[in-house]
């Protein structure tokens, strides 16, 4: 945090390292020789993972005495992984959690609340609120923020020069330039639409005025059967059934395979994660220079909503010694290394006073996020039951049947809006 | 490794009948088979029957997380089946993929293995050696990694079956072969046929080489047709071997799993593939509904067991 | 496939050389026939493991531009998946996991069938059909409640887990195929062994063991293969990555380089290797085990 520009927050920032190291050496557990935490951490946030996590462990060898067994998870069957372990009582000590599901394992009984430690850090008011909402559950703490980021679109500069096209800031101009890119480099998917990612259709829900779920008194109602949703869905899948924008194989895609498929340069543009350009850059050096991003167009202009994802760092109730556990979760997510996580993985911190900083920079590939981040950063409804939602992969079969033009728009959106509400409801 | 055995009396024989003997060698030799049986039947009976019978008792309870974590039970009767029962799902999707996929695999799978074996056993004997190890090759392939191969031929942009497709011009634009029930099925029917037809041509081989040669020379000499031998002389002979790999085929291609899984889509997002085996492990550890899991999984044992039923009844009527 | 029935007679005595009489024309159209089965066999069985093969030495089979034949043959695919995929320790351990399931069941269904088909006692044909019942079982509709009993015992995430559960598998059908070749054990060879003074421990190492010896060929495939490709108790029981056995452990690294065929393709074909070369080293003493214990049952 060298470039911090606000002196209250560079003052709050100072402290929060102090603390951080302090923290190590307060209570009992900091003498903790011989002892092993393990970790839980997702795969793939850091393109580089390896070499910070080396370090994290040396640093937190030195400050408790305990080693540390990291162990890295993939995104795509994280959520099995972790309810078969909470079943089976072999949950690590700490663990990276997507903020969707904090709110269900902590509703499991399975993670211990953080409130206290978090207040005894002097870090109250100082996490990010969306973050903060996710990872609370009546009333108690049970995710601390780590990092939080948004998808926008990235697109390949270079092309976009060389065919003098300029970056669409209504619906109309995305089909628009999708249809010249189609045009222009037949060999290319100009616009993919990936069946297995519900995410990326989530802004085309949104920025149309509709909402997946709200809760009226005790029941939750799906606003997927809207004219609205239905409007925002029937031109976002339209834009591979109508426009052929997009691919046959995309309609199995996840985010993996748009990773992928762009790392090959086979998308001029994409829905894609904050967090995902260095990762482009490290699997293919020759599109340095070459990527930009913008923010997911509103239908008549503005920006359309996109899902405020992110981490916590969850306790499991299981851990023997919270003490310790807590010490890493504050190295992880407070002060230097928290900072140095956010810019090698180009997520936002989930530290206000760090956040602030990465929103004002002006880096062009973080500029655009941070521009989705603050104005349209929307959560998906907030109820340990959401989890539910997400293992079950409503949105994605939503989205591949209409794709694979099993159903109609209207008869999916009936059939997606029905499992919600059930699931949501709690039968 | 024979342990318990033998510091017991050296055995007598017991099958040639019951021969006078004191009361002491009638307690060794009774103690005998149960003491070779009892480590076989302690782990069936810790690592099968009773997690059968505990199947059958989380099915009727509303297990979740947190009974799973706790240990407590929660019954409910028997609303995991009226649910399982009153959701279109099992009848419009996951049944008839379960039982429609396992008549056409088990059909493919004996038919060509039959005519494979067929002809191996007309070939001379270097030939036959040679065919049926490259044959062994395609059994010896694990499902997960046949799987694999399977989806990257077909893969929409980069499959071998997509380029020669286009490249020849059948199709003008790349297909996706894994969002359309049918073709999703036929790949893999694909896999289970080119995995399992090995068995059964091994197999049914080994039986055809034991058939009678006199039986069929005559039936030569008397002008049957190679149809009419085949199933007057060699099936019925051979009927013991075909209720063996019908059955155990039949049991192998209903409880299908990773063949389906592992396909894209094929572990919840595409509903239309869904079969009864991958229904319940997605109810149970993606939804954490445990209790619904395993009323599935019991349905699944049920219809099962109605086959196993027939292969017993066929197994012991063939011993008598 | 054309009908083999000309040659019949030939092929029921391999013994017999071929006799190199002058065909008439409809012999050899049959044995053209026939030479076209045989190849388009061949290519059917065959074409899925050379294109992963060749996949797996191709360097541009990731970018999807591989041919037939490999245009620019590698070792880096295998290379990467040591090194980087981590498949030494998937290899280790289902190598540990299939051997001791391997050994274990072999034991315990030898034992059991030795009960089953040599003596007559009070339930044999109640456990017999048991046994039988029990093999019908789907296992895949026990993965819940195994799942509860081996984290009971304490064993999940450990290969010793994995492997109780498949020495349970396995040991059905072992005892099955068994009992048909103890009972296929002259009794006459058992009492010569008396005779000379042998114990029931010597009589069964020197007399019964070579001669089931087929008959234990045949249940260890079925163990091995089983052990080698189960995945769905491998991908519940494991959450650790050093732990992963090979079918896991290829899911995992599939599911971060999904597009990297070369890489998965080599993953494939390192973890398909060893059981195809076991399965060609007994591939004969396969064929008889399989129908003598299927069969005579």
């Amino acid at each position: 945090m060298k470039k911090l520009r606000i002196p209250l927050a560079m003052a709050a920032a100072a402290t929060l390292t102090l603390t951080a190291c302090g923290g190590g050496d307060g209570g009992a557990s900091t003498n903790a020789e011989g002892e092993t935490l393990s970790v839980w951490i997702m795969q793939g946030t850091n393109p580089d993972a390896e070499a910070y996590f080396d370090e994290v462990k040396t640093k937190f060898t030195e400050e408790t005495g305990a080693t540390l067994d990291v162990q890295f998870i993939q995104w795509a069957e994280a959520h099995d992984r972790f309810v078969t372990s909470i079943a089976g009582g072999t949950t690590p000590d700490v663990a990276e959690t997507g903020n969707t599901w904090t709110g269900e394992f902590a509703d499991a009984g399975a993670l211990a609340p953080l409130d206290e430690y978090v207040t005894a850090a002097n870090l109250d008011g100082d996490l990010v609120e969306g973050l903060v909402e996710s990872g609370t559950l009546d009333e108690s703490l049970y995710g601390m923020p780590w990092y939080a980021g948004v998808r926008s679109v990235i697109y390949r500069t270079d092309i976009f020069e060389e065919l003098g096209l300029e970056v669409p800031t209504t619906w109309d101009e995305l089909v628009d330039v999708g249809l010249a890119l189609k045009e222009a480099k037949p060999e290319m998917t100009p616009f993919a639409i990936p069946g297995d990612n519900g995410y990326a259709a989530y802004p085309f829900i949104w920025g149309n005025g509709a909402n997946l779920a709200t809760k009226e008194g005790d029941t939750w109602t799906s606003g997927l059967t809207s004219p609205e949703a239905r409007e925002g869905l029937e031109f976002y899948t339209g834009l591979a059934t109508e426009h052929g924008l997009s691919s046959a194989g995309a309609t199995t895609w996840n985010a993996k395979d748009i990773l992928d498929n762009f790392v090959q340069g086979n998308l001029p543009m994409a829905v894609m994660g904050s967090w995902e350009p260095p990762a482009i850059l490290e699997q293919n050096p020759d599109l340095e220079g070459k990527i930009g991003a913008f923010p997911i167009p509103g239908p008549d202009g503005n920006i359309s909503p996109s899902f405020l994802g992110g981490s916590h760092l969850s306790v499991f109730e299981s851990s023997e010694n919270k003490d310790l556990a807590w010490a890493f979760v504050e190295m992880m997510a407070t002060g230097e290394l928290a900072d140095k996580w956010a810019e090698q993985t180009n997520y936002f911190p989930g530290q206000t006073s760090l956040l602030e900083d990465a929103v004002a920079s002006d880096d062009p590939l973080v500029k655009p996020f941070a521009t989705q981040f603050v104005e349209g950063g929307t959560s998906v409804p907030v109820t340990p039951q959401w989890g539910a939602v997400e293992a079950q992969k409503t949105l994605p079969a939503m989205i591949q049947s209409i794709l694979s033009e099993q159903k109609t728009v209207d008869q999916a959106t009936e059939d997606a809006a029905a499992e919600i509400e059930e699931l949501l409801n709690g039968n | 490794m024979s342990a318990p055995p033998t510091d017991l009396a050296p055995p007598r024989n017991t099958r040639g009948g019951v021969s006078p003997r004191t009361k002491r060698k009638l307690t060794m030799s009774t103690a005998r088979p149960w003491l070779l049986l009892a480590p076989a039947l302690l782990v069936l009976a810790v690592l099968l029957l009773w997690p059968l019978l505990r199947v059958v008792l989380f099915s009727l309870q509303d297990y979740g997380l947190r009974e799973i974590v706790s240990g407590r039970s929660n019954y409910i009767g028997f609303d995991n089946y009226a649910e399982i029962f009153a959701d279109p799902m099992l009848w419009q999707v996951v049944l008839p993929n379960t039982v429609g996929f396992a008549i056409v695999a088990v059909g493919g799978t004996v038919v060509f293995g039959t005519l494979v074996a067929l002809l191996l056993a007309s070939l001379s004997r270097g030939w036959r050696t040679v065919v049926s190890s490259c044959i062994m090759v395609a059994w010896a392939m694990p499902a997960v990694t046949g799987t694999y191969v399977w989806i990257w031929l077909f893969d929409a942009d980069r499959g071998l079956i997509n380029g020669i497709l286009l490249g020849t011009g059948i199709i003008d634009d790349p297909q996706n072969w894994f969002t359309d029930r049918w073709s999703f099925y036929a790949i893999v029917v694909l896999n289970i046929v080119h995995h399992g037809f090995p068995f059964v041509a091994i197999t049914v081989l080994a039986g055809l080489l034991g058939v009678s040669k006199e039986m069929i020379e005559a039936a030569t000499v008397d002008g049957a047709g190679a149809f009419r031998r085949f199933f007057q002389i060699i099936f019925p002979t051979l009927r013991p071997v075909f209720a063996v790999v019908i059955i155990l085929s039949t049991i192998w291609d209903f409880k299908v799993f990773a063949q389906i899984y592992l396909m894209p889509g094929g572990s919840g997002s595409n509903r239309s593939v869904l079969n009864l085996g991958v229904w319940s492990y997605v109810e149970s550890f993606a939804q954490n509904r445990y209790g619904l899991g395993s009323a599935i999984a019991v349905l699944l044992t049920l219809l099962l067991l109605v086959v196993s039923v027939l292969y017993v009844r066929t197994l012991f009527k063939e011993e008598k | 496939m054309s009908a083999p029935a000309p040659t019949r007679s030939r092929a029921s005595t391999p013994e017999v050389i071929p006799q190199r009489r002058p065909r008439s024309p409809r012999a050899r159209w049959i044995l053209a026939a026939k030479a076209l089965a045989v190849a388009a066999l061949l290519v059917f069985t065959l074409f899925p493991t050379y294109w992963m093969v060749s996949g797996a030495f191709d360097a541009r089979a990731s970018s999807g531009a591989q041919s037939l034949l490999p245009s620019e043959p590698t070792w880096e695919n295998f290379r990467y998946v040591l090194d980087e995929g981590g498949f030494g320790t998937f290899l280790k351990n289902s190598v540990i996991v299939a051997l001791l399931t391997v050994l274990a069941s072999g034991i315990l269904a030898l034992l059991a069938s030795v009960a089953v088909a040599r003596f007559k006692f009070k339930f044999r044909t109640a456990i017999l059909m048991m046994i039988l019942i029990i093999q019908m079982v789907p296992l895949e509709a026990l993965v819940i409640p195994l799942f509860v009993q081996v984290r009971d015992l304490q064993l999940l995430n450990s290969l010793l887990g994995l492997v109780i559960v498949y020495v349970a598998f396995s040991l059905p059908f072992g005892i099955w195929m068994l009992r048909g070749f103890v009972a296929a054990v002259p009794e006459e060879l058992e009492e010569a062994a008396y005779i000379d003074g042998a114990s029931w421990g010597r009589m069964f190492w020197s007399v019964l063991l070579p001669l089931v010896a087929p008959g234990l060929v045949a249940t260890s495939v079925f163990s091995f293969i089983t052990a080698w490709n189960e995945f769905i108790f491998a991908l519940t029981f494991m959450d650790n990555a050093d732990n992963y056995t090979v079918a896991v452990g290829l899911q995992q690294f599939f599911g971060e380089n999904s597009n990297q065929w070369g890489y998965v393709m080599a993953g494939s074909t390192l973890i398909t290797l060893p059981v195809m070369i076991f399965f060609i080293l007994v591939q004969r003493r396969l064929s008889s085990g399989l129908v003598a214990g299927a069969v005579k049952g």
